[in-house]
């Protein structure tokens, strides 16, 4: 068991890694925004987290605090300008903010240590550490589905306008969602730096773009475990697969574009709606009988 | 008791006038009815009052208070509910969840409280999901609660959009062609409803095309055609207005 576990490490922590990364891109999905930043945010909160212990020698913990705090402020500013915007125009935006960020982190050499990134950052992040953040992220993740938060997000994702005319101010709840988000992808950014020994731009460009997005595409947007399944799954593929780690990318695009195609609401979600229906189905059939003539 | 007040109120697109010059009053304590022929601008007029369209010229005032410029989200909160002409729901949720979307005004558990879950926001939602339960039992609902709204039958649906409106508890409800669709015995059921708030001291507003249905329920009713009024006050004698039936049936 023990021996398994260490062949395993590394993709558990993989896995852990990741996971909360996904519960952050779908934390702003479900309030009905289509941002894709959370790449840029994760390596701001990397690169100031490692920075500020390299070179300012301030405590990790500390550091990654510093570097959510930074990944939130930086992700309710881009909701300023992005409350102008809609769907697809919102995607291409926050691509955008993801390019600004790698071209930043590669000229400021100076603070970033240019494209060679920055090395021998100090391993403090263990499995436990993570397991104990994806463990606090998820709880706030439930939590949110269980209050008036969760239910302005649906409300808002759902139809704005709807929305709109019951009270909800669409601009405050996004930008909470932003907020939130940002947040847990920035502290996301601190855990990879202190887990990795080092970080370098070119790994929060459009690859982890799209390897985030397609846990959440590929799990489902609606169930709080619809991210995670997504990136069990994305994860073990090449695995089970070994020669396919080659053309993990490939492999990637193809899975969102069968999805995408087929199980356009991920394939958590739709096993759930699956068991959904016939209970409703069963359901119907119960009051059906018992009123005899009663149309449903 | 606040009256809902429109003063002058246009709306322009372009060259094309949706809204010309409309006053009109709608007071606490009855339905005030709105009728006209398809594109007169009566859904116009719901969009215009709700802020959903920005006004060209002119006031909409709800008691003291100047609504005008107010952003839409507000003016729900200020108590105006509406329903939509082509029903709108969040197809996906629940009837019960649909109706819990209704109590949004009257939420008020503090944002770290909803983050974290606190036992406060937990409260809140089980008070709300209780209330829309009384709600749903209310309009004999109960049995379609955890169904998707979208799969339910035009008349649940209708009611589902009601019971939403009606739980934000509002001073004044916009209803934009409540019974269109439904037979008479369906729409008389609804109208006793209507009767029964207008009693209780809510103003609504009745958008409508059946002409009999408004005549029973309405004290006072206006016409708009083309965007402007072309006539208000007793129904009866509205309907009998030469201009009212030139509008209707065409010169």
């Amino acid at each position: 068991m023990l021996q398994l576990f260490i062949a395993y490490q590394p993709l558990i922590d993989l896995f852990l890694l990741h996971s909360g990364l996904a519960l952050a891109q779908y934390l702003v999905l479900r309030a009905g925004v289509f941002s894709i930043a959370n790449a840029g945010l994760t390596a701001i909160g990397a690169y100031l987290a490692a920075g500020l212990t390299l070179k300012a020698g301030l405590h990790p913990a500390l550091a990654m605090m510093l570097g959510a705090m930074a990944g939130m402020l930086v992700s309710m500013l881009l909701s300023l300008p992005l409350a102008r915007l809609r769907g697809v125009y919102q995607a291409i935006a926050t691509l955008a903010f993801v390019q600004v960020v790698l071209s930043l982190n590669v000229y400021a050499e100076g603070l970033t240590g240019g494209a060679m990134g920055m090395n021998g950052i100090p391993k403090v992040v263990s499995t436990w550490t993570l397991l104990i953040a994806l463990a606090c992220t998820l709880y706030i993740v439930w939590a949110i589905n269980q209050t008036r938060l969760g239910r302005a997000f649906d409300a808002i994702r759902q139809d704005e306008t709807v929305a709109t005319s019951l009270g909800t101010s669409v601009r405050y709840y996004q930008t909470v969602a932003f907020a939130l988000s940002g947040g847990i992808a920035g502290f996301y950014g601190g855990l990879e730096a202190f887990h990795s020994y080092s970080i370098e731009p070119s790994r929060f460009g459009f690859e982890f773009v799209v390897a985030i997005l397609s846990y959440v595409v590929l799990g489902g947007r609606r169930s709080i475990w619809g991210p995670l399944v997504g990136t069990a799954v994305m994860l073990a593929l090449p695995e089970l697969a070994r020669p396919l780690a080659e053309y993990r990318t490939l492999v990637y695009g193809l899975i969102m574009v069968l999805v995408m195609g087929y199980l356009p609401r991920g394939v958590y979600d739709t096993f759930v709606e699956f068991l959904y229906r016939r209970r409703i189905a069963r359901m119907d059939r119960a009051a059906m009988a018992s009123s005899a003539g009663g149309s449903p | 008791m606040n009256t809902l007040v429109l003063d002058q109120v246009s709306k322009h697109f372009g060259g094309v006038v949706a809204a010309d010059k409309v006053s009109m009053k709608i007071p606490p304590g009855r339905i005030t009815g709105l009728i006209g022929p398809n594109g007169a601008g009566k859904s116009t007029i719901v969009n215009l009052i709700t802020g959903m369209m920005s006004l060209t010229a002119g006031t909409v005032r709800l008691g003291d208070r100047d609504l005008t410029t107010t952003p839409p989200h507000e003016i729900s909160r200020a108590g105006l509910a509406r329903t939509f002409q082509n029903i709108r729901l969040f197809k996906e949720a629940p009837a019960i969840d649909n109706v819990m979307g209704g109590f949004h005004r009257h939420e008020d558990s503090s944002l770290l409280a909803s983050i974290l879950a606190l036992p406060s926001a937990r409260a809140e939602t089980r008070r709300i999901r209780a209330q829309a339960g009384e709600l749903l039992e209310r309009f004999n609902m109960t049995r379609y609660a955890s169904f998707p709204a979208g799969g339910l039958a035009y008349g649940h649906q209708r009611r589902v959009e009601f019971m939403r409106a009606l739980a934000s508890q509002p001073t004044v409800l916009l209803l934009d062609e409540p019974v269109a669709g439904m037979n008479d015995v369906e729409a008389n059921e609804l109208g006793v409803i209507f009767k029964q708030l207008a009693a209780d001291g809510m103003a609504v507003l009745l958008i409508e095309h059946n002409m009999r249905f408004v005549t029973r329920l309405c004290e006072h009713v206006y016409v708009l055609d083309g965007g402007r009024l072309i006539a208000e006050g007793e129904p009866k004698k509205v309907i009998a207005d030469p201009a009212v039936v030139a509008a209707y049936l065409g010169t």
